[in-house]
């Protein structure tokens, strides 16, 4: 299906109103993407190239610049998510469940959400049987954390024209590669509808600092506009933010603080909720109830 | 004998791993890398500053063969007063040929103690090599017979290896490479060889990804080494970290930049428990302080 037999066109403010408990404006959720990136393979970003240009195989430069995300930036950031009491959604290749399990279990500790995020880091376009790499993915997060995800992030947001189907079919209840709305909103499939909860590619640290090159403070800054904007368009009807990071870029100790410095002012905002991406699901389906 | 790089070593988390010991309470080591490097004019350069016109790359490509040789003439001599000044020994990490065609750079660097990192015979990916075994032996051995001692470190050009590299730099008698940029402290790796450590060099405290790739303003450079020295010197008081600035003489040795690289030491020099040490100081410090862990 296309994206407008899956949805129509929806102007914002033409809504009825989504009301949160208790008064809260706003929600924000945090996703922390865990990767694997396979070393036989052409690395999916790259900080440095190599000389006089080309892309030799294999990458060691650029893949070892990807694994100190895991060995050592997952763990900065996580202090800082635990000090702010926060429950983070892990976006988690399949194949990295069990080759960072040490990250997996932190996770799990905590209570974070597991979000599928492709077998492995390739685009979903690319993978051999799209069925096949979501079960799989399902399967290495119920076999660690003994629950179904039930949130899916393609990796690098990529999708066939087929792919909210088969996430249905494979037991997902919402999808977030559609960052087309501020509100949750619900896509058509061949079976059952689908919800698509807000996602970012503007506040995410793969855009901001791998693709437009920026630096590390304006990651703050953004989130800080963003957050005081939606905030405010927030007045009538709630709305969702998503602040995105991988572990090799904001867990680099020169960029970590301003990651810190826009959870925190955000965090001491009374009416602003800090949630999952199955919370975030869990009210909206309640409220499209209340509302209808 | 290829390995890929998990045959080598297996993931680890560093909260999980013994706590290294610095002498004196230390908290940060930082390591500061000079690359020099020669861009055989008869070969695409390493970098550009300037494209051609409608994009096409030529040969010969003048303009970007003088842009670096600018760092060799002039730049250089700017990294070269500021470490005397500062007393400082960084490591040289250099292409073999540079004692050929660039004796005086070279010397200069011998004479003030600098630590000779091998860097490959001259600037290319090491996959291009027709016969890298012999280019890293050839290399080894020349830097030996130029400063009496054979290198113990050895970073690759744009940090590129392939999958049998490090056998060949274990064979050659390499001790320590800085190409792989996965951790905030020195690692051991396996080789049919005999083992290699890894020191943490960076692709972000650099000036190739900053400034040529990333094409950030000349003043960032000092705030982003700042920003990751304060984060690294706070973790140092649980846990010593290693903080690598690595500059090129043709980037980070022009008029308009240096001033922010000495910002970067001036910064620096305010904090107590922040050694600088040369990659081989680090490689002894490191192969003492796990037996003592241990």
């Amino acid at each position: 299906m296309k994206p407008l037999d899956r949805i129509s066109y929806s102007p914002i403010p033409q809504r009825p109103p989504l009301k949160l408990p208790n008064g809260a404006r706003m929600v924000v959720w945090t996703i922390v993407n865990v990767e694997e990136w396979d070393i036989d393979q052409t690395m999916p970003r790259t900080v440095l190239t190599p000389p006089a240009g080309g892309s030799p195989m294999p990458d060691v430069p650029n893949w070892a610049w990807h694994e100190y995300g895991n060995r050592v930036g997952f763990w900065r950031m996580l202090k800082v998510l635990d000090s702010l009491d926060i429950k983070a959604v892990l976006a988690i290749n399949g194949t990295a469940v069990r080759a960072y399990e040490p990250i997996s279990r932190a996770a799990l500790e905590r209570g974070w959400e597991f979000m599928g995020h492709g077998y492995t880091q390739k685009n979903m376009q690319k993978v051999e049987n799209e069925r096949e790499d979501i079960a799989k993915t399902t399967e290495a997060i119920r076999a660690f954390s003994g629950t179904n995800p039930r949130g899916w992030l393609g990796p690098g947001l990529t999708e066939s024209w087929e792919t909210p189907d088969l996430l249905v079919e494979a037991g997902y209840e919402y999808v977030c590669d559609w960052v087309l709305d501020d509100q949750p909103v619900l896509l058509k499939t061949r079976t059952r509808p689908i919800v698509n909860v807000p996602y970012t590619q503007e506040c995410n640290d793969v855009a901001m600092m791998l693709i437009q090159h920026h630096s590390a403070i304006e990651y703050y800054r953004r989130a800080m506009d963003q957050f005081e904007q939606i905030y405010a368009d927030a007045a009538g009807s709630a709305r969702v933010m998503a602040l995105v990071v991988h572990p090799y870029i904001m867990g680099a100790p020169h960029r970590l603080k301003y990651y810190r410095r826009a959870l925190e002012e955000i965090r001491a905002r009374k009416d602003v909720l800090f949630w999952t991406g199955e919370q975030i699901l869990d009210w909206y389906l309640e409220a499209r109830k209340e509302k209808a | 004998m290829a390995m890929i790089p998990r045959e080598r070593v297996p993931y680890s988390a560093i909260v999980d791993r013994p706590k290294l010991k610095l002498p004196g309470n230390g908290r940060i080591i930082v390591w500061t890398i000079v690359n020099l490097e020669v861009w055989d004019i008869g070969k695409p350069m390493a970098r550009q500053v300037l494209p051609a016109p409608t994009g096409q790359p030529l040969l010969p490509d003048v303009p970007n063969w003088t842009w670096h040789e600018f760092g060799m003439r002039v730049g250089f001599w700017r990294f070269h007063a500021l470490y005397e000044r500062l007393g400082m020994r960084p490591t040289l990490s250099i292409n073999a040929r540079v004692t050929v065609d660039y004796p005086r750079v070279a010397q200069a660097c011998r004479d003030a103690g600098w630590e000779f990192m091998a860097h490959s015979w001259e600037q290319g990916p090491i996959h291009k090599e027709e016969d890298q075994r012999g280019m890293i032996f050839r290399t080894m051995d020349q830097l030996e017979n130029f400063t009496g001692k054979r290198p113990v470190g050895w970073l690759g050009p744009g940090l590129t290896q392939t999958y049998d590299t490090p056998e060949h730099l274990a064979e050659a008698g390499v001790k320590y490479i800085g190409d792989w940029v996965y951790d905030e402290e020195p690692t051991e790796i396996r080789t049919e060889k005999g083992p290699l450590i890894t020191l943490p060099y960076s692709v972000e405290c650099n000036d190739i990804p900053m400034m040529i790739v990333q094409h950030h303003e000349a003043q960032y450079w000092t705030q982003k080494c700042i920003d990751a020295f304060d984060r690294l010197y706070m973790e140092g008081a649980e846990r010593p970290r290693i903080m690598a600035i690595a500059i090129h003489p043709y980037i980070s040795g022009q008029p308009f930049r240096i001033k922010y690289l000495e910002a970067v030491y001036e910064y620096m020099s305010r904090f107590a428990g922040v050694v600088h040490w040369n990659g081989e100081q680090i490689l002894e410090w490191y192969l003492e302080a796990r037996k003592e862990k241990a």
